[in-house]
């Protein structure tokens, strides 16, 4: 492999890696907050794919113009889901595991809805943008990855600022620490909670528009992006935002190149390979710290 | 005096009662499973039982599933994803032998159970090394891993799928030996399950369920424990596999591993009780017997996806405890029921 193919693999890895770091940080931040396991947010993020690709057929919607209002849909959604679903639950010994069990119910209910409503046909939104890319030097990006990639780092970067700049923000991190002690202290946890739910499917969201003219996708493609998404979280460090990131980028450049000399084919297979290796090696992830709780 | 007088009295009474309990469970298991091995001697004569005998198959197949993950799933409380991958195993496994060396599935079937448990042994040592939520992860991606796989092997026909020869015998009587092998799994299952409920094993797993650490605490080599019991219950779910893919004489991956295959042992055990030896049986003849009855009724779309999610999330919400446990709450369950 050339050095100007290596660089050029390397650019769009980094550039995936920005769009799975997005898709991935609100599945580790609710499990990180709450210890929900969100097996639906796959199924959220092709959802919020679904409604960009109709904004976007009907009414010419640019997708990534559709962001802000797929995030507050998503949000209410969330709110109203951790209102009905998870705050009765909250506080018993086997809350992850009755998580694990509503979630997978819900993306099911969801994959179900999806495929009555739009059926099982690929769909892939095709903005101006999708086909246009820019070069430089011997190197080129797709101009619709170039976008997705610096709007995710726009929408991480609010989202550090909003956990390490603002009171919520600590109140976050320290129900993520350790949520007795946050009570104690007097955080409103419940308040925390169901915000950061909110949260976590506004960046299902933001991902889902991304996703709707990134890769081409129908209902139940939603299994392997939660399996993705939960080897690269788990890789990085469950519950471990920075590792959650990190993970991201990491896997997106490994498979980069693996795509280029296995095919794409297999690539989804890296993650999983590294989930299993993570497991064994160092089962806490890059960035988790001592035994996953 | 009088109170060990009465405690005396009330153990004698237990124990009267409790061989009646046992004698009346006998009798129903005795007389149920003599109907159902006698079944398909009315097909040899009358030969319009087909369709029954299919779905009574059918039900067998989903209580040796049921079943067994029930006891990774229940007992222990570790959610597996995982079991259509050893469902598939079998298919493919015996499968592949019958087509490349015409070895009948029949015999190869028990080989395919111990391939799926050594396959269970080795991702549990990996995966349940740690508490919480690695081993569920780890199961999606094991199912999405072995699709992958399947779809692309070309040698066991990729995504289309690979058809097998039939065994010769007449129509009316093709689905006999699958009758007989699917009822000897379906037993096996709930027999290995009923084994392990009345064990100090049994017992462990469900200390790991309620309090893992504790359960550790007190001297349970918890990490043993839980490989054990998902490699056990791989074992039955393979040898059904086996049969069933022999019976429908086409391996294809989307008919063995989707999410709707893992999320249907599930739904079984929720609705007839997870964590119960009877639960996951009731379950399978509720669900198969529901599910034929909506098929037939309303056709199959993809609602149907969204009509088990609903389910599962009611039953999780409102019963917990499924028909076994919500019964057993408030005292009353039957007797021939209660099998724990």
């Amino acid at each position: 492999m050339s050095l100007t193919a290596f660089i050029q693999i390397l650019l769009l890895g980094l550039a995936l890696g920005g769009i799975y770091a997005l898709m991935a940080i609100g599945l580790s931040l609710t499990f990180g907050v709450m210890r929900i396991l969100n097996l639906a947010h796959g199924a959220f993020m092709i959802l919020a794919a679904y409604l960009a690709f109709w904004l976007f057929v009907r009414y010419r919607l640019d997708p990534l113009l559709s962001i802000p209002f797929m995030m507050g849909t998503l949000f209410a959604i969330g709110i109203i889901l951790y209102r009905i679903l998870f705050s009765r639950l909250a506080g018993r010994a086997d809350y992850t595991h009755l998580t694990i069990l509503l979630t997978f119910s819900l993306a099911l209910i969801l994959e179900g809805l999806m495929g009555y409503l739009w059926t099982g046909i690929y769909r892939a939104a095709n903005p101006p943008y999708a086909a246009r890319s820019y070069s430089f030097g011997p190197w080129y990006i797709p101009a619709g990855q170039l976008y997705a990639a610096l709007t995710s780092l726009i929408l991480l970067s609010i989202l550090w600022l909003i956990l390490y700049r603002t009171r919520f923000g600590r109140a976050v991190r320290a129900t993520m620490q350790n949520r007795i002690a946050a009570q104690i202290v007097g955080v409103d946890v419940n308040g925390v909670s169901m915000i950061t739910f909110g949260l976590g499917l506004a960046l299902a969201g933001a991902s889902g528009s991304l996703l709707s003219f990134l890769f081409p996708f129908f209902p139940s493609r939603h299994w392997q992006w939660i399996a993705i998404l939960l080897a690269l979280v788990v890789f990085g460090g469950l519950g471990s935002l920075p590792g959650t990131v990190m993970g991201a980028f990491t896997l997106a450049v490994i498979s980069a190149y693996a795509t280029t000399l296995a095919g794409p084919t297999w690539s989804s297979a890296l993650f999983y390979l590294a989930l299993f290796l993570t497991l064994l090696v160092r089962p806490q992830g890059l960035l988790g710290k001592g035994e996953a709780p | 005096m009088g109170n060990w007088a009465t405690v005396r009295e009330h153990e004698r009474l237990e124990s009267q009662l409790s061989i009646r309990t046992r004698e009346i469970r006998h009798l129903v298991l005795t007389g149920l499973l003599a109907g159902l091995l006698l079944l398909p001697l009315l097909q040899v004569g009358n030969r319009g039982l087909t369709y029954f005998l299919h779905v009574m198959m059918m039900t067998f197949m989903y209580i040796a599933i049921a079943s067994s993950w029930n006891i990774i799933s229940g007992y222990a409380g570790y959610i597996s994803f995982a079991h259509p991958v050893f469902f598939a195993l079998g298919g493919y496994f015996t499968g592949a032998l019958l087509v490349f060396i015409k070895l009948s599935p029949f015999l190869t079937a028990p080989i395919a159970g111990l391939l799926a448990a050594l396959l269970g042994f080795g991702v549990g040592l990996i995966t349940l090394r740690t508490r919480g939520p690695s081993f569920v992860i780890g199961t999606i991606a094991l199912l999405l891993l072995a699709r992958l796989l399947l779809d692309n092997w070309t040698w066991l026909g990729g995504s289309n799928g690979i058809s097998l020869p039939l065994p010769n015998l007449p129509p009316h009587l093709f689905k006999l030996p699958f009758y007989y092998g699917l009822l000897f799994a379906a037993a096996g299952a709930v027999g290995l399950s009923y084994r392990i409920r009345h064990s100090r094993f049994g017992l462990g797993l469900r200390a790991i369920a309620q309090d893992e650490i504790r359960a550790e605490v007190a001297g349970i080599p918890t990490h043993v424990y839980k490989v054990l019991a998902f490699s056990l219950s791989a074992f039955f779910v393979a040898v059904a596999g086996a049969l069933w893919g022999y019976q429908l004489s086409y391996l294809r991956p989307s008919a063995f591993l989707t999410v709707g295959m893992a999320a249907d042992p599930l739904l079984m055990c929720l609705i007839g009780g997870r964590g119960t030896v009877a639960g996951p049986v009731l379950g399978a003849v509720i669900v198969v017997a529901l599910n034929e009855l909506m098929i037939a009724l309303l056709g199959s779309t993809e609602l149907n996806l969204s009509a088990i999610g609903l389910i599962m999330l009611l039953a999780l919400l409102f019963f917990p405890g499924g028909i076994i446990g919500t019964l057993r709450e408030r005292g009353r369950l039957p007797r021939w029921l209660d099998w724990d």
